[in-house]
C-alpha cells in the first residue's frame, strides 16, 4: 500500500525524474481542462447568458463552475480558502480538526487492534469464532453506521469531536487487528524454544518476544490504518451533523456545487493523508531506532 | 481429529433454544417489559453457556470446527441482541430490531436487489475491473522502464494514502450522476494498491533464479513468464483482497455524493432521513454479504492461482 520506493541499487535521487513526471502531467492536463470546459461553455454562450468571455475557448479557464478547473482558479481558490488560516471557515484550520480527530480515532483502533490480536493469537476458539465477522465488518459500508452510531452516541451525551474518532476507530481497527497478529506469531519456533528453556512463562513470552517481535508489523499496519482512520473521520463529518472539518466543507462545498473549491479541499485532504503518514513514519523511527538504517 | 460430539451440541443447543425462547415470550408480550433486568441476566447466562460451547466445538480440525463457531457466533449476537432491544424497548427509529431488519429486507427485496446491481455489479465490479487492469498495465510500465519506477511510482505511494472521499465529490462532479462516475472513482481507488503491490512483487524475484534462467539461455519473455508472474502473483492478490473491500465501500461513499435514484449508498441515504431505519440496516447487511462474497471470491482465486504457505 504505502511502499516506499526502491532504494539502493541506484544511488540517484528520484527528485529529477518526480519533476519531469509533474511537468508531463500539468502538460497533459491543459488540453484535457480545456477540452472538458468547452462544451458546458458553448452551451451556456448558445443559451444566452453573459460570461463576460467572446469565445467558448476563452471562457474555458473562466466558468464559475468548471467541469476541471484551471490552473489560475485553483491558485486563486487556494488563496481564498487559505487565508487567514486560523479562521473556522479556513481550510487548514478544518485540516487541523479532521487530522485531530484522526490521530484520537487511531489511538483507540490501536488499542483495540492489540487486545483483539492478542485474543486471536492466544485463543484458537476466539479466532474461529470471529475472525470472518471481523473480516465482514471491514464490507459494511460505514457511511451509513456513522449517522446511527452519532445519534445512538448523542443519546448518552456523547457529542462533537468523540463519535468521529470512534468512526475513525471502527474502520481503522482492522489492519492493526491483522498486521499486530501476524507480528505476534512473528517469532520463530527456535526463539519460541529459546523462550521455554529459559522456563519462561506465557506472559514473559508474550511480553518480551512476542511483543517487540511484533512492532514493525504493527508500524506497516498503522501506515494503512491511519489513510482508512483519515477516511472514516471525513465520512463521519459528512454523514454527521458537524460544524468543521474537511468533511463537512466537502459536502457543504458539494451541495453548492463549488467545484474549485472542492478541488482545493481535494487536495487539503491530500496533503493530510501524506502528512500523517509521514507522522506514523516519524514515530516508527523514534520506537524502533535498530531499525532505522533500512 | 477430534471432531466436536455432544459436549458442544448440548450447550449450543441450549443456547439457541433458550433465546429463541426469550424473544418468542417478549413478542407474545408485546409492550416491553417494566422490569429489564431479568431478561438482561437470563440473555447472559444463556450467553455465556453458548460460549461454553463455541469453545468446544472450535476443538479439532474437521470443517465442522472451522464453520461452526463462527455460525453460532453470528447466531446467538443477533439473537441476543433481538431480546435485549425488546426488553429495554428500544424505539425503532435507533435501533431496530434484526426480526424487523429481515421483515423490510423481505419486504423491499425488488428495490434493495436492483441497488445491489447499481452498486455492486455496475460501480464496485466494473471499477474493480478498470482499476486492476489500468494498475498492472502500468506496474509492467513502472517495471520496464526505470525512468518511470524513479519518477512515477513515488506519486503512486503517495496518492494511495490520499483519503478516497476526498475525490469522490471532484469526480462525481465532472462525470455526472450516472454510474460511470462511480465506477471511476471506485477505479482509482483500486488502481494505487495494484500498482504499489505488483511493481513490488516483480521486483521481488529472486537473483539465484534470474540467473538459473540466464544459463539456460531463456529469453527476456520466458523469464517473465516463469519467474516474474509468479513471483508477483501473491503481491497482486494481497492488493486485490485489499481492493474488493475498499470498492465496494467507495462505491457506496460515491454515491453520497449524487447518484440517478439507484444505489445502495443513495438508498441508504434516504432512508437515514426518513428514520426508516429497517431498510437502511438491510441495505446495510445485503452489502456486507455482496462485500463478503466478492473478498471471497478472490480468496478462491488466490488459493487456485496464487497458493502461499502458511506463515506468509
Amino acid at each position: 500500500m504505502t511502499a516506499a520506493p526502491r532504494r539502493g541499487r541506484l544511488a540517484a535521487s528520484p527528485l529529477l525524474p518526480m519533476l519531469a513526471v509533474l511537468v508531463v502531467a500539468i502538460l497533459l492536463y491543459l488540453p484535457l481542462m480545456l477540452w472538458a470546459n468547452v462544451g458546458p461553455a458553448s452551451r451556456a454562450l448558445a443559451s444566452g447568458a453573459d460570461l463576460g468571455c467572446p469565445t467558448a475557448i476563452a471562457c474555458a479557464t473562466q466558468l464559475r463552475n468548471p467541469v476541471l478547473p484551471a490552473p489560475g482558479q485553483l491558485v486563486q481558490g487556494f488563496r481564498s480558502l487559505s487565508v487567514p488560516p486560523t479562521a473556522p471557515t479556513s481550510a487548514p484550520y478544518n485540516a487541523v480538526v479532521t487530522g485531530g480527530e484522526t490521530l484520537l480515532g487511531l489511538v483507540l483502533a490501536t488499542g483495540l487492534g492489540l487486545i483483539l490480536a492478542a485474543l486471536l493469537v492466544l485463543s484458537r476458539s476466539f479466532e474461529r469464532a470471529t475472525l470472518p465477522w471481523l473480516v465482514a465488518s471491514q464490507t459494511v459500508p460505514i457511511v451509513a453506521i456513522a449517522p446511527m452510531l452519532a445519534v445512538l452516541l448523542g443519546q448518552y451525551g456523547v457529542q462533537g469531536f468523540v463519535p468521529k474518532a470512534l468512526i475513525a476507530a471502527y474502520i481503522a481497527f482492522f489492519p492493526v487487528a491483522v498486521g499486530m497478529s501476524r507480528g505476534l506469531r512473528s517469532p520463530d519456533a527456535l526463539q519460541l524454544d529459546l523462550m521455554r528453556t529459559y522456563s519462561a512463562s506465557p506472559g514473559r513470552v508474550f511480553f518480551q518476544l512476542r511483543l517487540p517481535a511484533s512492532l514493525p508489523y504493527l508500524f506497516t499496519a498503522l501506515k494503512v490504518a491511519v489513510t482508512a482512520a483519515l477516511v472514516g473521520s471525513i465520512v463521519a463529518e459528512i454523514s454527521t451533523i458537524s460544524f468543521s472539518g474537511l468533511g463537512k466543507m466537502l459536502a457543504e462545498n458539494s451541495r453548492a456545487s463549488d467545484t474549485i473549491a472542492l478541488w482545493v479541499i481535494m487536495g487539503y485532504g491530500a496533503a493530510l493523508g501524506v502528512a500523517l503518514v509521514a507522522l506514523v513514519g516519524l514515530l516508527e523511527r523514534v520506537v524502533t531506532p535498530w531499525r532505522a538504517g533500512r | 481429529m477430534r471432531r466436536p460430539g455432544l459436549g458442544a451440541a448440548l450447550p449450543l443447543a441450549l443456547s439457541t433454544l433458550g433465546l429463541l425462547g426469550l424473544a418468542v415470550a417478549l413478542s407474545r408480550q408485546g409492550a416491553a417489559p417494566g422490569r429489564p433486568l431479568p431478561w438482561l441476566l437470563g440473555v447472559l447466562a444463556l450467553l455465556l453457556l453458548g460460549v461454553l460451547g463455541i469453545h468446544s466445538a472450535a476443538r479439532g480440525e474437521g470443517r465442522a470446527a472451522r464453520v461452526l463457531p463462527a455460525a453460532f457466533t453470528l447466531l446467538l449476537t443477533v439473537l441476543g441482541v433481538e431480546v435485549l432491544l425488546r426488553a429495554y424497548g428500544v424505539p425503532a427509529g435507533l435501533i431496530p430490531t434484526p426480526s424487523r431488519v429481515l421483515t423490510a429486507l423481505w419486504e423491499a427485496r425488488t428495490v434493495l436487489l436492483l441497488d445491489t446491481f447499481y452498486t455492486f455489479v455496475l460501480e464496485a465490479l466494473l471499477g474493480f475491473l478498470a482499476g486492476t487492469v489500468l494498475g498492472l498495465a502500468l506496474a509492467l510500465l513502472v517495471v520496464r522502464f526505470r525512468f518511470l519506477e524513479r519518477g512515477a511510482l513515488p506519486y503512486a505511494a503517495l496518492f494511495s494514502s490520499v483519503p478516497i472521499v476526498a475525490l469522490a465529490p471532484v469526480v462525481v462532479k465532472a462525470l455526472g450522476l450516472e454510474w460511470p462516475s462511480k465506477a471511476v472513482v471506485v477505479a482509482i481507488t483500486v488502481l494505487f494498491p495494484v500498482v504499489v503491490n505488483a511493481v513490488r512483487g516483480l521486483q521481488a524475484a529472486q537473483p539465484l533464479h534470474l540467473d538459473l534462467l540466464h544459463t539456460y539461455a531463456a529469453s527476456p519473455a520466458q523469464t517473465f513468464r516463469n519467474v516474474r508472474v509468479p513471483t508477483a502473483l501473491p503481491f497482486v492478490f494481497n492488493a486485490l483482497k485489499v481492493g474488493s473491500t475498499l470498492a465496494l465501500i467507495s462505491a457506496i461513499v460515491a454515491e453520497f455524493f449524487g447518484t440517478n435514484g439507484h444505489g445502495l449508498g443513495f438508498r441508504i441515504q434516504i432512508e437515514v432521513g426518513r428514520f426508516n431505519l429497517a431498510v437502511v440496516w438491510a441495505a446495510i447487511v445485503l452489502a456486507s454479504v455482496v462485500g463478503l462474497a466478492f473478498f471471497g471470491l478472490i480468496s478462491v482465486l488466490e488459493r487456485r492461482f496464487a497458493p502461499v504457505s502458511q506463515n506468509s
